[in-house]
């Protein structure tokens, strides 16, 4: 399958910090999830994928265009959709009119067209009861989808999500979580996250990042049988292990190399997780 | 009804060509006239889409008071909402633009001394530009950066409005200081080229270091043009000094021109 999107060697640098360190990736069409501590380059490497930041080397292209080239970046630019990690609203707009604000950065400059679309992306967002309100009358989680449906604009190929369900309650978050599925399917979707639950439920595939690297690189059930076989329950938190944890049945769950005997426990995608990021602290 | 649709905006309404605000009028009358609806369904597009095209401008909310303003000025309606989104277009600033120039001009009217009036006023547009972009105090800047739009070209479509409303009002405190002929002018030029310098030095400096120093510079150059002061004017006032505003001006609007690329790319804290 024709990738979306194709980078080799991205870097970028910050003084001394290597925010991103020779960074491939191939992006196909669905919801990628990419996971990583604070700090780990994530918004880094989102921003660069969507032509805010040029990176310091390597190179890249989304949908065949390369953004290096001004006429590549704007071509870009009309084919992608992007939620930053903190959407910004003016205060006094509405949802229709802030949403209408993005469609005219990107290009819809025939009123008409334009207001039939932002009408179709309040609906798909099931906003449009709430399209006169002011934004900032709006609870967390309608704010957004608003975002969310400027993103959406003009039917992007590629969907850049930096976190979008943090500060959402559990009820918000599951809306979401539905409406990031719905605008998966067809498109390239990257939705950076700290919830391994958002890529249990959304992701074909993930991508965790440390210390401005990809760690790992596959499936969700791949990155859950990394710890096959190193996961198990005690009564007490076992001093050998990388992590462990209270669980609510007042037993530990303990994530490392089992002792001889351990009680065994099925691997969850978050012990995948921490076993990786683990494994990048050694190996740094 | 007292009053219909004419007939040409009509044809030009259902193939979308209808511009506002004559575009509001026909939707507001089509909503309650049958009449107009039934030519509008003669004279184009399907009757069905006609009413989508009327569904989807009855959502869309009335435009602010400015925007209204905007668009009834003759600017574009997709023009008029980007500069409603300008942050320092808003009446906290211009409240502030006029509360400095009102104290400015009293000062002047109180003391005789124009000088107080003069070195404030190029120092408004200034930060009126600086702060109508850039990652700081415009919430959407992300968002912006990253579509299609050229920075650039948003850059100067708000700094030509900015410019505009800070030299209107700058204009209007002028006229409150009669008596001093083309000597209440003198802050024109120097407004020019310190809005331009800040905005040429802010694609390298960034949009709050670049404005900072060139408005300390200003600061700075009168300061010293006081403690050496020969005549009644201070330097950046007399025709030599404005001559080399206008250099400045021109200089900076070339180098602007020159970086317009890098407007093009996010200016703030990457991580």
């Amino acid at each position: 399958m024709t990738p979306t999107v194709s980078a080799s060697g991205l870097s970028l640098r910050y003084g001394g910090t290597h925010a991103l360190d020779d960074v491939s990736l191939r992006l196909t069409p669905g919801v990628t999830g990419l996971i990583g501590p604070n700090g780990a380059g994530k918004t880094t490497l989102l921003r660069v994928l969507a032509t805010a930041l040029p990176a310091d080397g390597g190179a890249f292209t989304v949908l065949g265009q390369d953004p290096a080239t001004s006429a590549g970046r704007q071509e870009v630019r009309r084919a992608l959709g992007y939620l930053p990690q903190t959407p910004g609203f003016h205060p006094d707009f509405t949802p229709f009119e802030f949403v209408d604000y993005v469609a005219i950065l990107k290009e819809l400059t025939d009123r008409g067209a334009r207001h039939r679309e932002v009408r179709r992306l309040l609906e798909q967002v099931d906003l449009g009861e709430v399209r006169g309100k002011r934004i900032k009358k709006l609870s967390g989680g309608m704010r957004q989808r608003v975002a969310l449906a400027a993103a959406l604009i003009g039917d992007p190929g590629f969907l850049v999500l930096d976190e979008p369900t943090v500060g959402l309650d559990p009820e918000q978050r599951m809306r979401f979580r539905e409406l990031i599925a719905q605008a998966g399917e067809g498109r390239t979707v990257l939705l950076s996250t700290h919830q391994t639950e958002d890529v249990a439920m959304l992701c074909h595939r993930v991508l965790v990042m440390a210390g401005g690297r990809i760690r790992f690189d596959g499936t969700p059930a791949e990155l859950t049988a990394r710890a096959a076989g190193r996961v198990w329950s005690s009564t007490e938190r076992d001093p050998g292990a990388k992590a462990g944890w209270r669980t609510g049945t007042g037993s530990f769950r303990n994530v490392g190399l089992p002792p001889v005997g351990a009680d065994l426990l099925e691997p969850t995608l978050e012990d995948g997780y921490l076993l990786t990021l683990d494994e990048a602290e050694v190996s740094a | 009804m007292t009053w219909h649709v004419d007939a040409e905006d009509l044809r030009a309404y259902s193939q979308g060509e209808l511009s506002p605000p004559a575009l509001w009028s026909a939707d507001t009358h089509l909503v309650d006239c049958a009449e107009c609806r039934a030519v509008l369904a003669e004279v184009g597009e399907s009757v069905d889409a006609a009413w989508e095209r009327l569904d989807a401008e009855l959502d869309a909310p009335r435009p602010g008071l400015f925007e209204r303003l905007l668009v009834r000025a003759g600017v574009a309606d997709h023009t008029a909402r980007l500069l409603a989104a300008t942050p320092v277009l808003r009446r906290s600033w211009l409240g502030a633009v006029v509360a400095v120039l009102v104290m400015s001009v009293l000062a002047a009217q109180s003391t005789g001394s124009v000088t107080l009036f003069l070195a404030l006023a190029p120092l408004l547009p200034l930060a009126g530009v600086a702060l109508s972009y850039g990652p700081v105090l415009d919430p959407t800047y992300e968002m912006a950066v990253v579509s299609p739009m050229h920075g650039f070209r948003l850059l100067m479509i708000r700094t030509v409005a900015v410019l505009a409303a800070g030299l209107a009002l700058g204009g209007l405190a002028t006229l409150a200081l009669p008596g001093l002929g083309l000597r209440a002018l003198a802050w024109l030029l120097p407004a020019l080229a310190l809005t331009s310098a800040g905005l040429a030095l802010s694609a390298r400096l960034g949009p709050v270091l670049a404005p900072a120093l060139v408005g300390g510079a200003w600061v700075g150059l009168l300061v010293v043009a006081d403690a050496v002061q020969a005549g009644s004017t201070l330097l950046p006032f007399t025709a030599a000094g404005q001559g080399v505003a206008a250099a400045v001006a021109a200089l900076a609007g070339g180098l602007l021109f020159l970086v317009r690329d890098r407007f093009d790319r996010f200016q703030g804290s990457a991580a």
